[in-house]
Formats: structure tokens, C-alpha cells, sequence
């Protein structure tokens, strides 16, 4: 424990916190200074934790006790290979997005609230890697909270009456869902006495016994609160509105980042804490499955309908979600492979297209799809991102999303349903459907009037992260081999245990 | 004589030059038409000559395998030639040298060529991915690659029909892709690889294996056009440029055919699919698609619209030679895959040519055009001759190879079809051929566009009067190497 990079998790999730708070002071004096911070602070913990990573892989996944406390009294953080690969993907993400931000949040967020923004933004981030790292249900339950917050905040920012309204409905709902998990925690600590997950799981058998009731009741507690949070269906009515009215970088990082976070831990909590007696008491696990099914194809369904490209993004969401709860939930190694590898390509697919939506916004002004006719002769390295983008989305070979379903498809098969290839399959071909015709339009299309687009490319700050993440889709397409080792490692620790 | 090892790599050389050269002849473009267009057809060049060199290889009767398991886990992307692909990859070069060469004077006034030359690139390196490739999986890979590039291609003039059209073609792609997906991820599960060598069968006949054997006839037998799949085909293959066209119709249908060689006889293997009794049904299938193609071809007033029609009937003649199961059959089945790229490709050219210096895309306003652009219809004539089948050209070939086996399989019904859709075939074209030239000189066309004094540019004749020779030739030496080809590879694909 003397080693210094065993204290990266807390390191990683002070520093943002640190930050976020520092950031409206800064912001009083040297404006220009914050943005910097927090574009620095994103890239470095990424590396800090690519160090933890290499520290865990020559050594084994640790518990960290804060100051040294054991638990059941101290605090503690489960250092295992689902944390990092989260934890990473959120501050590479960030960083990509927070570069993007620094000029996009002048067309969207009032000048002397970009400090508070970067604030929330940097409160965020800490608050998902909390949550990616705790292992008692408290913190869960605080950084849930602190998440949950930080998100409305980030979409009210913008000063238009639909943000407002779309964040106080995200509000309400999210609070709900708080109400059911802080229920769950009550009731499970009740019979266990613990907050810990190790020692609840430990204590779990013989709760189960004794009160199957309890368990089950805070099972299902859990599974709606956190179902509201991650936008299961049909629980998901909150996010369209907040994911396609907020500013476009808290779009970006909501439905990127936010919602599969949510999802992590309840599918962390499910697997690990209840364990297979409790899954073979109940049939949770084929439940999420055809929940995350009918998330899939209503999701792809409603997005067919349509006509905001921001909302298109956002209900394209809602069935991502289901992808990633479904794979996890087929209990069969690929498929929790594939489910969790989707948590990465969904993140850097989603941003990149809630970027592009943004940029597109951002030069003209133009929402809707059918006004996006000819718009790649304006802007042809965002359209041609956004391609690919939309092609990764549909899952053609080559392009990142195709791993994803490749996985989650044989993952279905090794677990003796096939079904739910179809499912996949089908939901691949709504994604053609709706993400097709945007690009053919952009770069087809014929009715664009002369000198409809005043603006011509945009500032190189919003190129790159861009062209970063289309890169990003590519490369992970074609040469996914050490994503996939992680994520194996990460696989083994859901359903070993 | 190449080193072995060097030999190795020329597939994926092959495959992947056209891909990679996109991005220099992106920068090229900026600058140059003219150098733009030169680039594409050496890049095209190298590729042809990239295949010819594998040829002592095959000849020998060898394979050249090369795999990169590390690139897209868990299948890795591998590259085999054997005889079969090897045949089929070098007429697809072939015929595309000549159809880019073509390109370069008839795109001359058309717009957006700078979009043009990139995707005819990509659809070259799909269309010998396709055909180069040793697994189902990088062979689904490289067909995505051709479809989807092909789709620019489809809808170059954006107009609104194109577009449509293109809409069109562009789902039924995707539906046909993922039901090739499913068929191949249930195939690595069940099996335990993907790769096309022979022994490794599907287990015989279970409800699963069914799903699998219908979703790859789905999925293949969309880009082949075989009836009931067929309804984007006559629509997309008339609103391209003609030097797509010609592509889209005389090779790229053939991927699909290719797909589902390798299904049939080495996926499943003939025991099983005879003995579910889909052999009857791709029969039945093959059937009703050259029938069918062949009716609706003679009602088509547009030209080009009558060639697409056409095709199906004879990727009908393709499904038919591949479901026959004996040796002259699949020999006419490899046969006739060169004699209708040869064939098709003439006639969409030629078409081409017409619809370029007169404007008129119908059979009833071109009557007389013989007189104005007699190489053209020359050319046209033959090929037209060789599609019914008259020796000694080159259709008549694979028509009694295909006679033959359908005799030698005890199917003598289809041994009719064969002489009913020849008669058909006779009844599109010879109306055209005799129009041309005895339907006056051609008072109605009004005054052609000509250019160098010609009837239409150097770069769009030469390749014209080049497959229509090869036309000539490949039927006049009836032993000769394009048949050498195809008795080897029916030999091949019936040992596996």
C-alpha cells in the first residue's frame, strides 16, 4: 500500500472536485484560466488512470480504504477492471468534449455562466467516477445525488424556457428515483447491517432467507430507481426533451456518459451484491432482457418519428440503453462483453454525433432534418464525421458499433437465444432507417438555396474533437483487440463472482 | 516467376491498393481531371495485373492464403484465392479496367465526378475483397464495402428518381446484409469458424440450419437479383452512368452468385442441400427468374431498363447451373459468369454510348441508329447474338454446358427453359439489332454528337471493341482459357 498509484482512484475524483470548486473563483479573476483547467484536468486523470491500469494488470484488483479505515467503517473503493474501464472512458470522453465546449458555449450559455458551467461539468465527471469506484451503497447513493444534480443543472443552464422545463421534469423524475433507491438502501440495510458491498453480498444468503421479502422489495426498488436514471424503458419519457434541448456539450456528455453510468452500477449492484440466488429466486435477468429489447425497438421506433435531428439523437439513446442492458442481462460472457464494450462505442458514437448535431446547430442554426438538405457542401468534415458516426450507429463492418453488435449477437447465441439476434438485427436496420437519410440528404441533397449558409467551417477547436472521436470510431472498428482485453477483464468481474 | 512468399501477399495488394489509392486520388482530384482520370485507370491496371500475376499459382492448381487474425476479433480477416475466386476476381478487374477506361470520356459533361472515380475505387475493392477473400466473414466485410459504395454510384445523377431509387436499394442492402450477418454469426457458432474450406460442413438439416441457409439465399441472392429479391435491380442498374452500369450489372451481380457457391458447396455441402430439398427449390427459384426476367424484358421500352431485366433472367441461368450439382452444369454456371460480364457489359456500353451522343433512351426512337454509329451497333449486335446464344459465340457456350447438365441432372425441364428464354432473349434484342439497321438511316435521331470525327470518343470505343473481340475469341476457342478456368473450378468446388 506504499506505492503512490494505488491512491489514483481518490486522486482522480478529488482533483475534479477539486476543480469544479475552484472554477467560479478562477472564474472571477482569470476567465480565461478556467477553461484550461478543466481541459487539463480531464487528460490527465485519463492518464492517471491508463497508470492505475497498467499498475492493476501487473499486479490484481485492489480494494482502497480511504485513510486506512476498513471497512465496515471506512470508506471503500473497488479498484477492479469494470471501475477503470468506466472511469476512463469518462474522462477521455470528457476531455474530447470539453475541448469542444470552449467555443460552442459561446452560441449557447451566457458569458458570466461559463465558470459555473465548467463547475457542474467538472462536478459531473467526479461524481460518475465516484460512482464507477464505490463500493458501499452510501456513496453510491451520495455521488447518485451529487450526478443527478450536477446533470439538470448543466441542460437549465441554457436560458430558454424548454431547457427549464425539460431539466425541472428530469428533476422530478430523477428525484423519484432517488426516493426508490434510497428505499432499497434502507430496506437492504435493515436485514444486513451493512452498507458495504462486499460485506451486504457476504450477509446476502442468509438475509434472502430470512427476509425474502425485504430483498425482493429493495430489488425491485433498486431496478425502477436506478431504471429511471439510465432511462430504461419505459421509464425513459424524461430524456428526450433534456438530452435534445441542453446546450450541445451537456448533450454530449448526458447521453454519452450519464445515463450508462446508472447502468453500471445497478447491473454491478444486481450482479455482484444479490448474486445468483437471488437471480434464480427471481427471473430479474430475462425481465431486463425483454425490457431492454422493447427499449430497443421502441427507442429506434420513436426516433424513426422524428424530426429534430437533437431528438432523433436523443431517442436513438433510449434504445442504446437497451443494448447495453440486454447484453449484460444475456448472463453469457460475449454478451456482457458486448454490453460493455457498447458502453464505449455508445459513448464515443453518441458524442460524436450530438457534437456534429451541435456544430451543425451552432453554424446555421437549423434543427430540423428536412432544412439539412445539402448541408455537406457547407460543412463537409463535420457531415463527413457524422457519417460516420451514423454508420457505426447501423453497425456496418469497419466502424466501431459493428463490434458491439457482433458481440452482443454471438453473445445471444452462447446463451441459448437466438431471438435477440433478431432483435439486434432489426434494431440495426430502424438505425439505417432514420440514420441513412440524414447523411444521403447532407450530401445528396439538391433543394439547398444559394448562400443558405452564411458561415463556412468551423473554428478549429470543434474540427478536432471531432475529427478525434470519427478517428476514434474507425480505429476501434478495425482494431479493437486491447478494448476487448479490458473489457473481457471487466466481463470476468460482473459474472465470476 | 514470383517468389512464394511475394505471391502471398498479391491479394491483399489487390484488394487493397484500390482502397488505399482513394485517398492520393482525393488529392488529385483537387487539382486535376485529367491526371484524376489517368490515376484511377493505372490504379485499375496495377489491380488487373496484380490478379494476372497469381496466375501460374492457380494454374498449378495451388491456393495463395494469408491471414491477419488480429484485425476485427473474434473472426480476423483472411485472404484465400483458389480457382473459383481467382476466375471470377479477374474478370471482375478485367471488365473494370475497361468500364473505368469508358468512364473517362462519357463522364467528361456529367457533374460530380470527383465523386465518381473515389466510390468506382471503393466498389473495386469490395467487389475482389469479395471474390479474394477466405471467410465468410471478410467476404461479408468486403461485400458491405462494394454495397454501400456502390449505392454513390447508383445515385450519381441525384436526381429525384435517382434518389428514390437509391433510397430503395440502399435498405434492401441493409436488410440483405444483416440477414448475411445473422446467417454467418450463426454459422461461426454452430460450425466454430467461418472459414471457406471444405470438409467443415454445416450440420445437416435442423430447424436452425434452414434459418441459415434462407438468410444466406436472402442475403446473397439480393445482390443477385434472383426473383422475389430482385425488385431494386431494375430500377438501380438504369438510372447509374453507364460505366456503372455496366459494372453494377455484369459484375457486381455476380458477388451474390459467388456467395452462393461458396454457401452451397462448401458451407452446407450438396448432401445436405439436396437432401432438404432446397436444390429443387433453387431450381424452381432459377425457373421462374429467367422466365420471369425474360418476359419483363420484352416489355420494357427503355433500353437500358430492357438490359436490367435481362440481367435477371440470367442470373437466373447462374442460380440454375449452381443448383444442378454435376460437373458440366457448374462448368456452365463459371462459364457463363464470364460470357454474361462480357456480354452485359458490352450492351450497357453501348447503350451508353447512344443515350450519350443522341439523348434517346428508348428502343422506338433509335431505330436506324446503325447508320449513324455503326461500331457501336456492331458491337451491340454481337453481343445481343451471343446473349441468344448463336455459336459460335461465346453464350452459346455456357448454354449447352448448361443443357447438358441439366440432362445429365435428369432435369430435362430445364433444358426448355434454357431454349424458351433463348427464344425470349431473341424476341428483346433482335428488334433492336434489326431496327438499327433496316428501320431507315435514321431520319429521326436527328444529327449525333460526335466527337474526333468519331462516333464517340476513342477512350468510350476502344473498350467496346474490345470485349466485343473478346466475345469472338472466348467462343471461337472453345478449349480455351476462360473454360479451362471454369472446369477447374467446378472441379474444385464439387471435390469440396
Amino acid at each position: 500500500m506504499n506505492d503512490p498509484t494505488v491512491h489514483i482512484p481518490v486522486i482522480v475524483i478529488c482533483t475534479s472536485l477539486i476543480g469544479a470548486f475552484l472554477a467560479p473563483v478562477l472564474g472571477k479573476y482569470r476567465p480565461a484560466l478556467v477553461g484550461l483547467m478543466a481541459r487539463l484536468i480531464a487528460p490527465v486523470n485519463a492518464l492517471l488512470l491508463v497508470i492505475l491500469l497498467r499498475y492493476v494488470d501487473a499486479g490484481e484488483t485492489f480494494h482502497y480504504y480511504m485513510g486506512g479505515w476498513a471497512p465496515p467503517w471506512g470508506i471503500a473503493l473497488s479498484v477492479d477492471y469494470l471501475a477503470i474501464y468506466v472511469a476512463l472512458i469518462i474522462h477521455l470522453v470528457s476531455a474530447v468534449i470539453l475541448l469542444y465546449a470552449k467555443d460552442d458555449l459561446f452560441g449557447e450559455v451566457r458569458g458570466d455562466l461559463h465558470r459555473w458551467y465548467y463547475t457542474l461539468f467538472l462536478l459531473l465527471v467526479a461524481a460518475m467516477t465516484a460512482l464507477a469506484f464505490s463500493h458501499d451503497f452510501f456513496n453510491i447513493f451520495v455521488f447518485t445525488e451529487i450526478a443527478t444534480i450536477a446533470a439538470c443543472a448543466l441542460i437549465a443552464i441554457k436560458p430558454k424556457k424548454e431547457c427549464i422545463e425539460a431539466s425541472f421534469k428530469y428533476l422530478i423524475l430523477s428525484t423519484v428515483g432517488s426516493g426508490f433507491i434510497l428505499l432499497a438502501l434502507a430496506l437492504i440495510y435493515m436485514v444486513t447491517g451493512h452498507f458495504n458491498l462486499t460485506l451486504v453480498a457476504q450477509n446476502m444468503g442468509a438475509a434472502a432467507e430470512a427476509y425474502p421479502l425485504n430483498i425482493m422489495v429493495s430489488l425491485a426498488l433498486l431496478i425502477v430507481g436506478f431504471g429511471v436514471k439510465s432511462a430504461l424503458f419505459p421509464l425513459h419519457v424524461w430524456l428526450p426533451d433534456a438530452h435534445s434541448s441542453a446546450p450541445s456539450p451537456s448533450s454530449a456528455v448526458l447521453s454519452g456518459l450519464v445515463v450508462k453510468i446508472y447502468a453500471v452500477v445497478l447491473i454491478r449492484i444486481i450482479l455482484t451484491v444479490f448474486g445468483g440466488e437471488v437471480l434464480a429466486a427471481a427471473p430479474i435477468a430475462d425481465m431486463i432482457l425483454i425490457i431492454a429489447s422493447v427499449a430497443i425497438i421502441a427507442g429506434s421506433l420513436f426516433a424513426l418519428a422524428q424530426t429534430d435531428i437533437k431528438l432523433l439523437l436523443a431517442f436513438s439513446t433510449v434504445a442504446q440503453v437497451g443494448y447495453i442492458y440486454m447484453g449484460i442481462s444475456l448472463l453469457s460472457e460475449t454478451g456482457t462483453m458486448g454490453g460493455l464494450v457498447h458502453i464505449f462505442n455508445h459513448a464515443l458514437m453518441k458524442t460524436l454525433l450530438f457534437l456534429a448535431a451541435g456544430a451543425i446547430i451552432h453554424q446555421t442554426g437549423l434543427r430540423k432534418i428536412s432544412d439539412l438538405d445539402g448541408i455537406a457542401k457547407r460543412m463537409p468534415i463535420t457531415m463527413a464525421v457524422f457519417s460516420v458516426g451514423a454508420l457505426s450507429m447501423v453497425g456496418i463492418p469497419g466502424f466501431n458499433g459493428f463490434i458491439s453488435k457482433m458481440y452482443l449477437a454471438t453473445g445471444a447465441f452462447d446463451a441459448g437465444k437466438p431471438v435477440f439476434i433478431l432483435v439486434i438485427l432489426m434494431s440495426s436496420l430502424l438505425n439505417g432507417l432514420y440514420y441513412l437519410p440524414i447523411v444521403v440528404r447532407a450530401f445528396l441533397g439538391t433543394n439547398a438555396e444559394e448562400g443558405k449558409f452564411a458561415k463556412d467551417e468551423l473554428p478549429l477547436s470543434m474540427t478536432f474533437p471531432l475529427v478525434i472521436l470519427g478517428l476514434a470510431c474507425i480505429y476501434f472498428g478495425l482494431l479493437p483487440g486491447s478494448l476487448l482485453e479490458l473489457v473481457r477483464k471487466a466481463a470476468h468481474y460482473l459474472i465470476a463472482v | 516467376m514470383l517468389d512464394a512468399e511475394l505471391v502471398k501477399y498479391l491479394p491483399v495488394a489487390a484488394v487493397l491498393l484500390p482502397l488505399v489509392a482513394c485517398i492520393p486520388l482525393w488529392a488529385i482530384e483537387q487539382r486535376s481531371a485529367q491526371i484524376r482520370d489517368w490515376f484511377a485507370i493505372s490504379i485499375n491496371a496495377i489491380s488487373l495485373g496484380l490478379i494476372v500475376a497469381m496466375y501460374p499459382t492457380i494454374a498449378r492448381g495451388g491456393t495463395i492464403f494469408l491471414e491477419f487474425p488480429q484485425l476485427l476479433p473474434p473472426f480476423g480477416i483472411s485472404f484465400k484465392v483458389d480457382v473459383v475466386g481467382f476466375s471470377f476476381a479477374l474478370i471482375a478487374a478485367f471488365v473494370w479496367l475497361l468500364c473505368t477506361i469508358y468512364s473517362k470520356s462519357y463522364m467528361e459533361y456529367e457533374p460530380a465526378c470527383n465523386r465518381y472515380y473515389p466510390f468506382l475505387l471503393l466498389c473495386l475493392s469490395g467487389c475482389l475483397g469479395v471474390f479474394l477473400t477466405g471467410d465468410l466473414f471478410s467476404l461479408f466485410l468486403f461485400f458491405e464495402l462494394m454495397s454501400l459504395a456502390s449505392y454513390v454510384l447508383v445515385v450519381h445523377n441525384q436526381t429525384k428518381e435517382a434518389l428514390a431509387v437509391g433510397y430503395r436499394y440502399l435498405m434492401l442492402t441493409l436488410v440483405a446484409s444483416l440477414s448475411l450477418l445473422f446467417a454467418i454469426i450463426i454459422t461461426f457458432e454452430v460450425t466454430g469458424s467461418t472459414s471457406l474450406v471444405s470438409g467443415n460442413y454445416f450440420p445437416a438439416a435442423s430447424g436452425l440450419a434452414s434459418i441459415t441457409f434462407f438468410a444466406f439465399l436472402a442475403g446473397f441472392g439480393m445482390k443477385m437479383g434472383i426473383v422475389p429479391f430482385h425488385i431494386w435491380l431494375p430500377e438501380a442498374h438504369p438510372v447509374a452512368p453507364a460505366g456503372a452500369s455496366a459494372l453494377l450489372s455484369g459484375i457486381m451481380l455476380k458477388t451474390g452468385a459467388y456467395g452462393l457457391l461458396r454457401v452451397i458447396y462448401q458451407v452446407f455441402g450438396m448432401e445436405t442441400v439436396s437432401g432438404a430439398g432446397w436444390q429443387t427449390m433453387l431450381l424452381v427459384m432459377a425457373g421462374i427468374t429467367i422466365l420471369f426476367g425474360s418476359a419483363l424484358a420484352i416489355a420494357q421500352r427503355g433500353l437500358k431498363k430492357r438490359l436490367a431485366y435481362s440481367s435477371i433472367a440470367q442470373m437466373g441461368y447462374i442460380l440454375m447451373g449452381m443448383a444442378l450439382f454435376n460437373e458440366n452444369g457448374l462448368t456452365g454456371d463459371v462459364y457463363h459468369v464470364f460470357t454474361h460480364a462480357l456480354i452485359k457489359s458490352t450492351l450497357f456500353l453501348c447503350a451508353g454510348a447512344i443515350i450519350s451522343a443522341t439523348g434517346k433512351h428508348t428502343v422506338d426512337e433509335i431505330k436506324g441508329i446503325g447508320y449513324r454509329m455503326p461500331v457501336t451497333m456492331t458491337c451491340f449486335t454481337i453481343a445481343a447474338l451471343a446473349m441468344i446464344g448463336i455459336p459460335p459465340l461465346n453464350g452459346f457456350v455456357s448454354k449447352v454446358f448448361l443443357s447438358v447438365g441439366a440432362l445429365d441432372a435428369g432435369q430435362s425441364a430445364y433444358a426448355v427453359i434454357l431454349v424458351i428464354s433463348s427464344l425470349m432473349n431473341g424476341i428483346y434484342y433482335l428488334p433492336i439489332v434489326i431496327s438499327a439497321f433496316l428501320g431507315g438511316e435514321g431520319e429521326a435521331i436527328g444529327p449525333i454528337k460526335r466527337r474526333f470525327g468519331l462516333e464517340m470518343a476513342p477512350s468510350m470505343m476502344v473498350p467496346i471493341v474490345i470485349l466485343s473481340v473478346a466475345i469472338f475469341a472466348t467462343g471461337l476457342m472453345p478449349e480455351g482459357f476462360a473454360l479451362q478456368l471454369s472446369k477447374a473450378a467446378a472441379q474444385l468446388l464439387l471435390s469440396s
